[in-house]
This record gives C-alpha cells, sequence and structure tokens, in this order.
C-alpha cells in the first residue's frame, strides 16, 4: 500500500458532487498526467490527494495511511502542491520566494539552517535559476517564472510533487522546457510526480502514467497507448480524433479529425 | 535592520522631539535636551507631565494601529484592507457613544467602552462570515460593509437623541483623542500592545505563506484558516488596545501600511516581518504629528487627534495612489 | 429572447405595483392615520377645511414625492457606479457626493448660521456636485482616462479628507455640530421645504441620460478593451455616466439628506430580479429604490412613537441585515 491513493472517493461542493466513487492508484516513482475535459473534476481531485479538500466519502491515503488523520505538517514534508495560480507577494526576489518553500521544515523560532540553504540551492540548480537568484519575480518571464515555482515545491523536498495545469499560459517551448524539467526530476532524484495537463500529446510525450477523466469519473487510465485511443477520447471529450504515431517519439499524436 | 527600517525609525524619533518641543510653550533645543535628560529646567513639567505621556501613548497607540492595519493588508492581499473591514471603526464609535453620551457600562471609560465596541463588532462579523467554506476574505469584506453600515447609523441616530452638550462631547469622543492623557494612559497601551505585537512576530512565517494564495500556503503546511482567524484576531486586538487609549483615531491603520511599503521598497525588498515592523513605526509617526497638529492648528483649540489624522492622511493616500499609479501598480 | 424579455416586463410591473402600495401606505401611515378612502378623497376632491386633507397635501404628500424622486435616484446611481468601477461593492457614495454635501452643509452652518432646511437643501447639492468633480479630476480624467480603480481611491481618499474637516468644523462651533447631526442621518420630514421640482428635474435629466448609456456600460462590463472593440468611446462613457451619477445623487442629498446603503443595496437586488443587464437594472433599481426608502420612512414613522426614526437610520438597519444575509448566501469560495 505504498504511495498515493484514493479509495472510493467522492468530492463535492456545497451539495454539488464533482467526483464521486473514484478511485485511484498513483504508481510510485513515475510521472502521472491526469487529463480530461473542462469541469471534469481533475482540479478538484488533485486538491483532495493534496489534503485541501475533505472528501465526503471515501479516502486519501499515503502510504496505507488516512491523508487527514496525519498533521498537516506531517503530510507538507511528504507531499507537495503546486496550484494553479499561486500569487508572489509584491517585490519579492526569487531565493527568497523559493526559500519559503522550507516552511514545513522549519520550527516556529528556527533560525535558517544549513539544510535549508541546502535545499534551495539545489533547487535553484535544478531548475537553472541560481543565476537569477537575487532578480525580482516580477522581473522574469512567464516560463521563468513557472520554473520558479516549481523551485519552491522542490525546494520543499516531498518524494510527491503534485501539479495544477503548470503549462497553462506558457507558449510552446515553455511547455517543453517545463515538462522536460519534470521528468528530468522524475529520473534524477526519483520524485513521483502527479501533474494535472490540457495538451494530449505532450501528456503522452511526458508522462509515463495517464488518467483521463470524464464527468468525476476515470475513463481510463494506463500507459500513453492504452489511453488515448480514439474510443476513449469520443467517450471523454466528444472529439472525433485520430491517433497515430509521433513521429519524433513514437508516442501517441491526436489528431482532431 | 535594514536601511528601510533605519530610516523609519529615524524619522520617528524626530516626530517624537518635534511633539515634545512644540506645543504652547515653545522648548528650545537645550530646555529640551536638559528637561529630556533631567527632568528640570523650564521644560521639565513640560515633558514629564504634560507632553511625555501624550507622546509616548500617541506613538504606541499609533504603532499599534498601523501593525494591525498591515496584518489586515497582508491576510485579505488587499492594500486598502484595515480593521474597519470588519466594522471595527463603527462599533468602537458606538460603544464610545454609547458609554459617553448614554452612561452605558457605568465605571467603563470612554475609550475602553470603544474598544469593547470595536472587538464587540469585529467578533460579531466574523461569526456572521463564518459559513462551511470557512472564513472566505470577500466574504468578510462583504459582511463588514454592511455591519459598518448598520452600526454607522445607529451612532448617527443616537447623536440625534442626545442633548447639545453631551453631544459635542460626545463628536470628540468619535474621532479620538490624545488630550489629558498620563503615563498610565502609556503604561496601559505598552502593556497591552507590546505582548501582542511579539505574538504577531511569531506568526510572521505564517503571513509569509498566506500571501503566497490559500492552496499554495496549504501545500506548504499551514492551517490556512487557522492561521487567517489568529492573525485576525491579533490585528483586532491591537487596534482595540490603541482605542482603549485614544479612541476611534481613524485613517492611522489604512495608511501605515502602504506608507511603510513604500518606503521599504525604495530601500530594498521587504519581508513581511519588515512591513509589520515598519508599519507600526510609520502609525506611530503619524500619530505624533497629527497630535501636534491638531493641537497648534487652530489657536486656543484644542482639535481631536482623529480629525488631524484625517486632514492629514487623505492628501498623503492621494499623493500615494498617484505615484502607484504612474508606476502601473494599480 | 422574447420569453426573458416578457419575464423582465413582468417583474417591472410587480415592482411598480408593490412600488404603488407602498406609496398609498406612505399617505396612509403616521400620528394621524388616514384611511384609504379618506386619503383618495384627499387627493382627487380636496377640502381646505378638513384637517386631515391638509396633513395629506401639505405634508404627506411633498414627502412622498421627495421619497420616490430620492429613492429612485439612488438606486439608479448605484447601478451606474457598479457598472462604470466593475466593483460590485461601489455605492455613489464612494464618488464623494455625502462627503460634499456635507462639507457644504456644515460650513454654511459654520460661517453663515445656516439652519433651515431649505437652504441646507440648497448647499447640499453644490457640494455634492463639487466633491464629484473633484473625484473625477483626482481620478486622473486626464492622461489614459479614469480608470476604475483610481476613482474608486481617488474617492474613498477625497471622502476621508472631507469627513475629517466637518469633524474639525463641528467640534469649533456647537451650532454646526447642531445643523449636522441632524442632517446627516437623513430625513424626509421637511420635504416640503426643499426644492422639491427642481430636484426632479436634475434627477429626471440624470436618469435619461442613464438610461441612454446602458448599452454602453453593457459593453464596458467586459473590460476596457473590448468595450472599445465594440465601438464604445470609453472615456466619453465613463464621463457621461458620472455626470448622470452627479445629477441622481445630488438630487437625492438635496432631497434627503446622506441616505446610506440604499445604492449599495438596490442594485443587488435588481440583479437577482432581472438579471445583469444594464438597462432592466437601471429600470429595477428606479423602482426597489423608492420602495424601499418609501417603506422605511414608513416604519420609522411608526418604530417609536410619539418621535420618528429618521429615514437614514431605517434604511441601515432594515437594509444592514438583508445584506449581510444575502452575503452569507453568495458562492465565493468554490471554483465554478
Amino acid at each position: 500500500m505504498t504511495g498515493l491513493r484514493a479509495e472510493n472517493l467522492t468530492l463535492a461542493y456545497d451539495r454539488r458532487i464533482v467526483v464521486e466513487g473514484l478511485t485511484l492508484a498513483l504508481p510510485a516513482g513515475r510521472v502521472t498526467a491526469i487529463l480530461g475535459p473542462n469541469g471534469c473534476g481533475k482540479s478538484t481531485l488533485l486538491k483532495a490527494l493534496a489534503r485541501l479538500i475533505r472528501p465526503q466519502a471515501g479516502r486519501v491515503t499515503l502510504d496505507g495511511e488516512d491523508i487527514h488523520a496525519l498533521p498537516t505538517r506531517a503530510v507538507a514534508r511528504r507531499l507537495g502542491l503546486l496550484p494553479q495560480a499561486p500569487i508572489a507577494p509584491e517585490g519579492i526576489t526569487v531565493g527568497d520566494l523559493v526559500a519559503r518553500g522550507r516552511a514545513p521544515w522549519r520550527g516556529l523560532l528556527a533560525g535558517w539552517s544549513a539544510a535549508d540553504e541546502a535545499a534551495r540551492a539545489a533547487a535553484l540548480a535544478a531548475t537553472g535559476l541560481t543565476d537569477l537568484a537575487a532578480r525580482p519575480v516580477a522581473d522574469l518571464s512567464g516560463g521563468q517564472r513557472q520554473r520558479v515555482w516549481i523551485a519552491l515545491a522542490l525546494a520543499q523536498q516531498t518524494e510527491h510533487l503534485l501539479l495544477d495545469e503548470p503549462t497553462t499560459w506558457l507558449d510552446l517551448p515553455h511547455q517543453i522546457e517545463v515538462l522536460a524539467l519534470l521528468r528530468r526530476l522524475n529520473r534524477e532524484q526519483g520524485r513521483s510526480i502527479v501533474t494535472v495537463l490540457h495538451d494530449l500529446s505532450l501528456a503522452a510525450r511526458f508522462a509515463d502514467h495517464l488518467v483521463l477523466m470524464a464527468a468525476g469519473r476515470v475513463l481510463a487510465e494506463g500507459t500513453p497507448e492504452e489511453v488515448l485511443t480514439p474510443g476513449a477520447l469520443e467517450d471523454a471529450f466528444g472529439l472525433r480524433a485520430l491517433v497515430i504515431a509521433d513521429p519524433v517519439t513514437g508516442t501517441p499524436l491526436v489528431v482532431p479529425a | 535592520m535594514s536601511r528601510g527600517l533605519s530610516l523609519l525609525a529615524a524619522a520617528l524619533l524626530l516626530a517624537c522631539l518635534l511633539g515634545l518641543a512644540v506645543g504652547e510653550v515653545l522648548l528650545g533645543p537645550a530646555d529640551l535636551w536638559r528637561g529630556l535628560l533631567t527632568g528640570e529646567g523650564p521644560g521639565g513639567f513640560t515633558l514629564r507631565v504634560l507632553r511625555g505621556p501624550r507622546v509616548a501613548t500617541g506613538a504606541l497607540a499609533g504603532a499599534a494601529l498601523g501593525m494591525s492595519g498591515a496584518i489586515f493588508q497582508s491576510v485579505l492581499r488587499n492594500p486598502l484592507a484595515a480593521p474597519d473591514v470588519m466594522g471595527f471603526t463603527a462599533g468602537a464609535g458606538l460603544g464610545a457613544l454609547a458609554v459617553a453620551g448614554f452612561g452605558a457600562g457605568a465605571g467603563l471609560s470612554v475609550t475602553l467602552g470603544a474598544a469593547a465596541g470595536g472587538a464587540g463588532a469585529a467578533v460579531a462579523v466574523a461569526l456572521l462570515a463564518l459559513t462551511r467554506e470557512g472564513l472566505v476574505p470577500l466574504r468578510l469584506v462583504l459582511v463588514g460593509i454592511g455591519a459598518g453600515f448598520t452600526l454607522t447609523a445607529l451612532t448617527g441616530f443616537a447623536m440625534t437623541r442626545l442633548p447639545g452638550p453631551e453631544a459635542m462631547e460626545a463628536q470628540r469622543w468619535l474621532s479620538g483623542s490624545l488630550a489629558a492623557r498620563t503615563w498610565g494612559h502609556a503604561g496601559q497601551i505598552a502593556l497591552t500592545a507590546l505582548p501582542l505585537a511579539l505574538l504577531t512576530a511569531a506568526l510572521v512565517p505564517a503571513l509569509a505563506l498566506l500571501e503566497m494564495g490559500d492552496d499554495l500556503a496549504a501545500g506548504l503546511g499551514l492551517r490556512v484558516q487557522r492561521a487567517r482567524a489568529g492573525l485576525a484576531a491579533l490585528g483586532v486586538a491591537l487596534a482595540a488596545a490603541a482605542v482603549a487609549v485614544a479612541g476611534p483615531v481613524p485613517f492611522i491603520a489604512l495608511m501605515a501600511g502602504p506608507l511603510a511599503r513604500g518606503a521599504l521598497r525604495r530601500a530594498g525588498t521587504a519581508g513581511p516581518g519588515a512591513v509589520l515592523a515598519g508599519a507600526a513605526l510609520t502609525g506611530a509617526t503619524i500619530a505624533v504629528l497629527a497630535d501636534l497638529a491638531a493641537r497648534a492648528a487652530v489657536p486656543g483649540v484644542q482639535l481631536p487627534l482623529g480629525v488631524m489624522t484625517g486632514i492629514l492622511g487623505a492628501p498623503c493616500l492621494l499623493w500615494l495612489l498617484t505615484r502607484e499609479m504612474e508606476r502601473g501598480g494599480l | 429572447m422574447t420569453g426573458l424579455h416578457a419575464r423582465t416586463a413582468l417583474t417591472l410591473a410587480a415592482l411598480a405595483a408593490a412600488l404603488a402600495g407602498a406609496a398609498l401606505l406612505a399617505l396612509m401611515v403616521g400620528t394621524r392615520p388616514l384611511a384609504p378612502a379618506q386619503a383618495w378623497a384627499a387627493l382627487v376632491q380636496p377640502d381646505a377645511a378638513d384637517p386631515a386633507h391638509v396633513v395629506l397635501r401639505q405634508l404627506r404628500l411633498p414627502r412622498l414625492a421627495a421619497g420616490l424622486v430620492a429613492g429612485a435616484a439612488l438606486g439608479m446611481a448605484g447601478v451606474l457606479m457598479q457598472a462604470v468601477t466593475r466593483n460590485p461593492l461601489a455605492e455613489p457614495g464612494l464618488l464623494g457626493v455625502n462627503a460634499g454635501a456635507s462639507f457644504a452643509v456644515v460650513l454654511g452652518a459654520f460661517l453663515f448660521g445656516v439652519n433651515d432646511s431649505a437652504a441646507l437643501s440648497a448647499l447640499a447639492f453644490p457640494g455634492a456636485a463639487l466633491a464629484a468633480a473633484a473625484v473625477f479630476v483626482l481620478g486622473g480624467a486626464g492622461r489614459g482616462g479614469a480608470g476604475p480603480v483610481r476613482l474608486t481611491l481617488a474617492g474613498a481618499a477625497l471622502t476621508a479628507l472631507l469627513m475629517s474637516l466637518v469633524g474639525a468644523l463641528v467640534l469649533v462651533r456647537t451650532e454646526a455640530l447642531e445643523v449636522w447631526r441632524f442632517w446627516v442621518v437623513g430625513s424626509l420630514a421637511d420635504a416640503g421645504s426643499r426644492p422639491l421640482a427642481m430636484m426632479a428635474m436634475v434627477a429626471l435629466a440624470g436618469g435619461l441620460l442613464a438610461l441612454a448609456l446602458g448599452a454602453a456600460l453593457d459593453a464596458l462590463a467586459l473590460g476596457e478593451e473590448a468595450a472599445r472593440s465594440l465601438g464604445a468611446r470609453t472615456g466619453w462613457v465613463r464621463a457621461g455616466t458620472l455626470a448622470a451619477v452627479t445629477a441622481l445623487c445630488g438630487a437625492a442629498v438635496s432631497l434627503a439628506g446622506p441616505v446610506a446603503f440604499l445604492g449599495l443595496m438596490a442594485p443587488h437586488l435588481a440583479r437577482a430580479l432581472v438579471g445583469p443587464g444594464v438597462r432592466p437594472m437601471l429600470l429595477a433599481a428606479g423602482l426597489i429604490g423608492p420602495l424601499v426608502l418609501l417603506l422605511a420612512d414608513v416604519a420609522g414613522r411608526v418604530a417609536l412613537p410619539p418621535g420618528e426614526v429618521r429615514v437614514g437610520v431605517m434604511t441601515a438597519l432594515l437594509g444592514g441585515p438583508v445584506f449581510i444575509l444575502v452575503a452569507r448566501r453568495m458562492r465565493l469560495g468554490a471554483p465554478a
């Protein structure tokens, strides 16, 4: 029972049910992409996995333990979340913002420790931001800014990293840059990564495991080849599409018909 | 201490010296110095009994108000937030009036009535704004506005029911005043505001996380609802501590934060801790200067502090907004 | 679309009927209650010898008229303010009109000892108009035009300044405080002595201008750039809207004093009833405003006999809890 699992999960805002009876095991040590049409509940699911929403029924477990039974800080040391629209405080520098990722490791009155500094340096290095550490975040480009937020999540040093649409608003080269970074972090540091994505073909390229959702349920999961079939796309999106092999990587490429 | 904070501290020191020196009896530098060091000479009595406690009370109350405003601005992520958003000032006004004009809560001083009214209004607003989603900032603001209008209307109504002289007295209390403060008042605000400021300092890391949005803060292990409620409670308590010695002084809580932020940013970047400290220093400076102006503006008439904070503060706020706008900040 | 329009028309008709009922109530209720038949007789066959008829024609009728004009003006001004600032919390007072009127009234009392209702009413209008013009200029009518945030902030700053000056003046001279503390809570009681016909004309002009701007304001609701691409000249639309708000609010504050809260509350109720279109909202808020104001006025007459609770107090007392209830029910936290 290792890793992150959702068991018979039902999620709702007030009385509006968004996700119902969902069971899902996220493979440890892999890159998983959650896909699905707008409003299918994928962001809500991600928030529940990160302990931000308390389920109406069912539970989320981390290595077999109910995530709501664990202390907040203990969860934050094992599982990081990058939400869709984080807010950069006015005038803050890259280094200071990334340092805030150390929050779950620092005591109430503890100073900035050597371990904190090492974690920040490693996070900045992994995202290629070491030279930009003293720059105000507001001066950076969109792609660089997204790397800063990922660096913040890295400084948190969690084995699981959840990201909600980290490539939205980025141009194609920056989307690829961010996804390649996530995969490199997975391969080199062994972190489990779960990300909500919109672009099906990019997801197929960079993720090991895909979860296709529609109307609050899991429609299909497995390797990109198993999940991205014309039938599944028709069911999930109502989209008639051809799926061909990507001429560069051989992964599935979705071509709307 | 950063350069920006040193500058703000120097400004406060200057304001205090000015506040001690200027008044109906003008003290020259030599008399001021001698009076401060020895308590003797022409300035001795003025400093010890008249202006010393007044300046100390004003500075501490101003600092508490400034810090309170800065807390609300960070927690609600809105540069124009203040304890007013929770109906604090409106409640304080009604509380002051209840005691001053109608003798409610016998034995309670008017300022304590104001503090109780303000805190009571804030607690009521928080409870009314609490839903299953917890304390959503926008809902808090909305409920605060509704409560503020209602309480202000009640205050206006109560004012129409008072005989003339009592109405004058009540009006004086409604804008806050530092007239006739003693060292007892200074001690009271020191003993109440300092522990609250220390507690706030302990919550600075939580404030740093809240600034980045609820989801990210929660993901970093912060109990968002609890932290927000705790910080808001401290903000209200600080404002109440100030109001308990100076009455409901308007504008300082709103103005100190943005001014401090501007000064600190010019001298480098500013974390939430520096902004809180800067807002406290700025609030103290404004209070001391405004009180000085209130004493000196109309010869023979002592205007209440609150009138002057508004008259000085509004142009200041306008200037700030215009500058911010020109830099594309808004 | 026709179904929607029919529903809106039906809603407006129902509001108008309710308003007619409230108006009748306003004529009947008071220290000397009148039966509906008596009230009707006084309207159509006035008898100068019947004291009941005199009360109705000389006291209650002007009071009713002032309530209708001020309520409609405040309701419509609220819709305009929220549309032009794109902020659901904006209210006409934000433009500094109430503070400007307060300052003018207090200044008149302070300098010249003005204390009769007609003169105060005459001072309030220019005070309100000047303050609104100042906010418009301070809010950056020049370069780049007056953005919504900037307007709001300039209004808040000017309001604070004027109210502090009011505070200083009333503390220096008792007579000024005596005038101000009664004027500031808003009242319809002295309506007969106020420039009713003139202010009604001013409000009517403001209301017509507002309706003419409705379509352009709908475009502005989509944002500055979208509005321009839809052909709206945003600078002029904004200037025209503020002129309309000034006329409406100036008339209202002149007739009824600074009635708080109505301008904030009426648009919210209107939006709930007829949807977000500016023109239907203007019409609905123009009916809801006087409806609430008249009911508050009637409630104030019977709340604390033998005296009256002034209408500004009653509006906030009744409106505040309603507003809090609405705020509690709004969906704010969860994503849609």
